[in-house]
């Protein structure tokens, strides 16, 4: 029973951690970015490309961060900036882009799935059950990250600035906010989010190419369901498709769990639309 | 008949030239791609129409290829396997007809909420494939069957997908040519003004989503027969977005630009993907370049390139017709609000109000901004929903009900931002309008219909001091806003509305345009006899055409009287005050 709580936490912190990026980039920029779930993978790869390029693991983060960034900066600026207010554009030409990044990394890299080995081995007691140390390093440090970020985005201006930028742009150039950069900062910094989550998750994972399409999936669905637009929707949202997934994961089968997120993300695009938290308000 | 008849006839040519000329083993491969571009051209139809982006068209290609496998697995003769195939696809087809209007019911956008519901029931579809070994073979299929009717796939089978591929392209050129085309065409130009000219938004991409998952289903069936084996991938996500691909780059506004987006990214992928490790590469590039840069595709290209040798005449007008007259009942009756409220989130819009118009005549609203007057007409037309109260006309409750069918209560509205049908000519503008409330379902498939003429019609286009008669071959969207404002109203008023709804038709006019709308109103309201409602900011207009007056001050009726009347209450003056001439 431990097992299965501590499973539900990690499920849902892992989830919220890679859904993240999408929230500010599809509930702030309005971009459908279906090339979402292969920054994941590009983030877990980060430990393959630090060992290939010879680097000590400590670097790992770094080299994540810099791939990542990289990549995002470049299709921001050759792709994705002529699509902002145009939604359904937006998800074809991510589409491309996802299709892309797939078929760069399979060349790199090649079709097969790798493993990486886990930084922080071992396993620790909780209330009489045996628990991998690195799973709860990991939560910790999603939950101190939510935090910072939530207590930074009730002091800044940026989240407004977005907001005004995506609305007019012309009406935000003209009050002085710089779209261009704001756009590609905001951008790549979900893009990052998305790649440092992988890298968290790649050690408990099997790495391959098109491993992206199950995040993109779950975080649009987890997105959809919680609310655009506001941290407490997005908690809202992976707390009731991880929580799906794994309840019935474990009590009936995965492939219950899986029909019943996509079921429940039906009903609620059907039904609710605007998710249960709307960013109106 | 030339725009159908020579394009079908040039396909069908060198579709069945194709295994003299290259053996049959090219046509068995030719044979697979064409019957991806038949699914691709259902893609096309609907998105390109309509603009619906489907994402799971594979959910109902797999559904018909799986029951075509059992089918030729359990049942020996050839007319039950025909049976049971159309008895398929008319259940697919009703199927995606009641979801997609389940979905839309209610709804004047078909944003990208649609697309990813699509993209969840393919997972779905793909998963349960997937697992349901008994059923469905699981992840090794289903085969060990024949092709239907006994047909080789590697030969004779070759020419039933053709004769599949031309009757589906024949189909399409045919609607391209009646008057359903322009119905389907105004959902994805102007879906509001569509359903205030009394279509029912939500039935027609109802049918245009079945049309486009028919067409797919015809193609899975033919993939199970021509492959002899069907996976969990001819029902995946991943089918569905290949489908997607070929039609954007083939071209989806062109009915035969998916089929040869299908065949040259087919025969390039089966040379090149040996060979070329970059190949996929470029396909996404490429596919990515079409998004950004030519929308149109590859069909869009090879168009405005053969447009420089040939332009095709316009074909010949159909003749002119006496429009039958519009269905709705003609009853004046007063318009009835019996405090009327209406609240979003927490904003309170109108606030309890009670007012009877008299059965005909001239209503103008007045009031300053935000006083409630456009939403008081939309609480009437159905776009907005009342919270509390009643609205009636005559003895009909006419409150939330869905502004496709005000119409049907004798209501026509022109709004306050001209809203035309931008992406289509003026000519196509009124023929949509001559249809609305008119055209019976079996008249949008009749070319004779676009011979519709009304007296009221002829009466506005004969107008000297209008340009819509020198207007009638320019886009609409191309039009200056005061020749916009005067095609709505023809627009509008070509229905024959008892009760018609003007808000603020002057706006942006100069004033000889002012005095000749102010004319048209004063001229269609003493023709009709029936009730005019003006939002009007301009009190001399007011003053010249109103009977009575409505003033709205912060969603409740300051006052309801004669202008003289409301010119002299102390209350409208203390409102208004300095703001009347």
């Amino acid at each position: 029973m431990t097992v299965l709580i501590l499973n539900l936490i990690w499920q849902i912190s892992t989830l919220a951690m890679v859904a993240l990026g999408l929230a500010i980039v599809f509930g702030k920029l309005r971009i459908m970015n279906m090339a979402h779930g292969e920054f994941v993978m590009i983030g877990a790869y980060a430990p393959i490309i630090t060992s290939n390029l010879g680097l000590p693991m400590w670097l790992q983060l770094p080299v994540c961060i810099v791939t990542v960034a990289l990549v995002a900066l470049l299709f921001e600026r050759v792709i994705i900036r002529h699509l902002y207010g145009r939604m359904f554009d937006s998800l074809l030409a991510t589409w491309g882009i996802a299709i892309l990044l797939r078929e760069v990394v399979e060349l790199l890299f090649g079709r097969g799935y790798q493993s990486v080995s886990v930084p922080i081995p071992g396993t620790v007691d909780v209330l009489g059950a045996q628990y991998p140390l690195y799973r709860i390093v990991v939560v910790a440090v999603i939950l101190v990250g939510f935090a910072a970020l939530a207590w930074w985005n009730r002091r800044s201006k940026v989240a407004t600035q977005i907001k005004a930028m995506v609305g007019n742009p012309e009406l935000a150039q003209a009050v002085g906010i710089n779209t261009g950069r704001l756009s590609a900062a905001a951008f790549v910094f979900g893009c990052c989010t998305a790649g440092v989550a992988g890298l968290l998750l790649a050690p408990t994972i099997r790495i391959e190419p098109v491993m992206g399409i199950d995040y993109l999936i779950r975080s649009f669905f987890a997105l959809v369901v919680g609310g655009l637009g506001s941290l407490e929707g997005l908690g809202l949202g992976v707390t009731l498709i991880a929580g799906t997934q794994s309840v019935i994961g474990a009590f009936a089968s995965q492939t219950y769990g899986y029909l019943a997120v996509l079921t429940l993300s039906i009903l609620f695009l059907w039904l609710k639309p605007d998710g249960i938290r709307s960013s109106s308000r | 008949m030339v725009f159908v008849l020579l394009p079908v006839s040039l396909l069908l040519a060198v579709l069945l030239l194709i295994p003299q000329m290259f053996g049959d083993f090219v046509a068995y491969q030719i044979g697979l791609y064409l019957i991806y571009g038949i699914a691709a051209q259902g893609i096309g139809y609907l998105w390109g129409k309509t603009g619906i982006l489907p994402l799971g068209q594979a959910l109902f290609f797999g559904v018909a290829a799986y029951a075509t496998a059992m089918t030729l697995r359990n049942v020996e003769s050839l007319p039950a396997q025909l049976g049971l195939a159309v008895v398929v696809m008319a259940a697919i087809g009703l199927l995606a007809y009641g979801l997609a209007t389940l979905i839309f019911k209610g709804r004047s956008e078909s944003g990208p909420y649609f697309s990813l519901i699509t993209l969840a029931l393919v997972m779905i579809a793909e998963q349960i494939a997937n697992t349901a070994s008994g059923l469905t073979g699981g992840f090794n299929g289903l085969s060990g069957f024949n092709s239907v009717g006994g047909l080789d796939p590697y030969s004779t089978f070759y020419y039933l997908v053709v004769s599949c591929t031309v009757i589906v392209s024949g189909a399409l050129l045919i609607l391209n040519r009646l008057p359903v085309d322009l119905v389907v065409k105004g959902v994805a130009d102007n879906e509001p003004r569509l359903q205030l000219l009394g279509f029912a938004t939500h039935r027609v991409k109802g049918a245009a989503f079945a049309f486009s998952a028919v067409i797919a289903a015809l193609a899975g069936g033919l993939f199970a027969s021509h492959q002899g084996i069907v996976t969990p991938i001819s029902s995946g996500f991943g089918l569905s977005a290949e489908l997607v691909i070929l039609a954007a780059i083939g071209g989806r506004f062109h009915v035969l630009g998916p089929l040869l987006g299908a065949v040259l990214v087919g025969l390039a992928s089966a040379e090149l993907r040996d060979s070329f490790p970059y190949w996929e590469i470029v396909m996404a590039l490429g596919f990515i370049v079409v998004v950004l840069k030519a929308p149109g595709g590859l069909a869009e290209l090879i168009e405005q390139i053969s447009r420089r040798f040939w332009t095709p005449s316009a074909g010949e007008p159909a003749a002119p017709l006496n429009a039958p007259s519009p269905r709705a009942p003609r009853i004046l009756a007063p318009l009835v609000f019996e405090d009327v409220k209406l609240q979003i989130g927490v904003v309170r819009i109108l606030n309890g109000i009670t007012f009877e118009t008299p059965t005909e005549g001239t209503v103008s609203i007045i009031g300053p901004n935000g006083a409630g007057k456009t939403s008081a007409l939309n609480t009437i037309t159905g776009n907005l929903g009342v919270t509390e109260g009643h609205i009636r006309l005559g003895n009909a409750a006419i409150e939330n009900r869905g502004p496709h069918a005000a119409l049907g209560n004798g209501i026509g509205r022109k709004l306050q931002v001209p809203s035309v049908f931008f992406t289509m000519s003026v000519a196509e503008n009124l023929t949509l309008a001559m249809l609305a409330g008119r055209a019976a379902p079996r008249d949008l498939f009749s070319r004779s219909t676009f011979g519709w003429e009304s007296d009221a019609l002829t009466r506005v286009l004969a107008n000297p001091n209008l340009s819509l008669q020198g207007d009638l071959a320019k886009m609409a969207g191309s039009l200056p806003q005061g020749h916009r404002q005067f095609l709505e109203f023809a627009m509008t008023t070509a229905s024959e509305p008892t009760l018609l709804l003007l808000d603020e038709p002057c706006a942006g006019l100069s004033p000889g345009e002012t005095a000749i709308m102010t004319q048209l109103v004063q001229d269609f309201q003493s023709q009709s006899g029936g009730l005019v409602i003006v939002i009007e900011h301009d009190m001399s207009i007011v003053e010249a055409i109103s009977d009575k007056v409505l003033v709205l001050h912060q969603g409740q009726v300051l006052a309801f009287d004669t202008y003289k009347n409301v010119r002299a209450n102390p209350q409208v003056q203390s409102v208004y005050a300095g703001a009347t001439k």
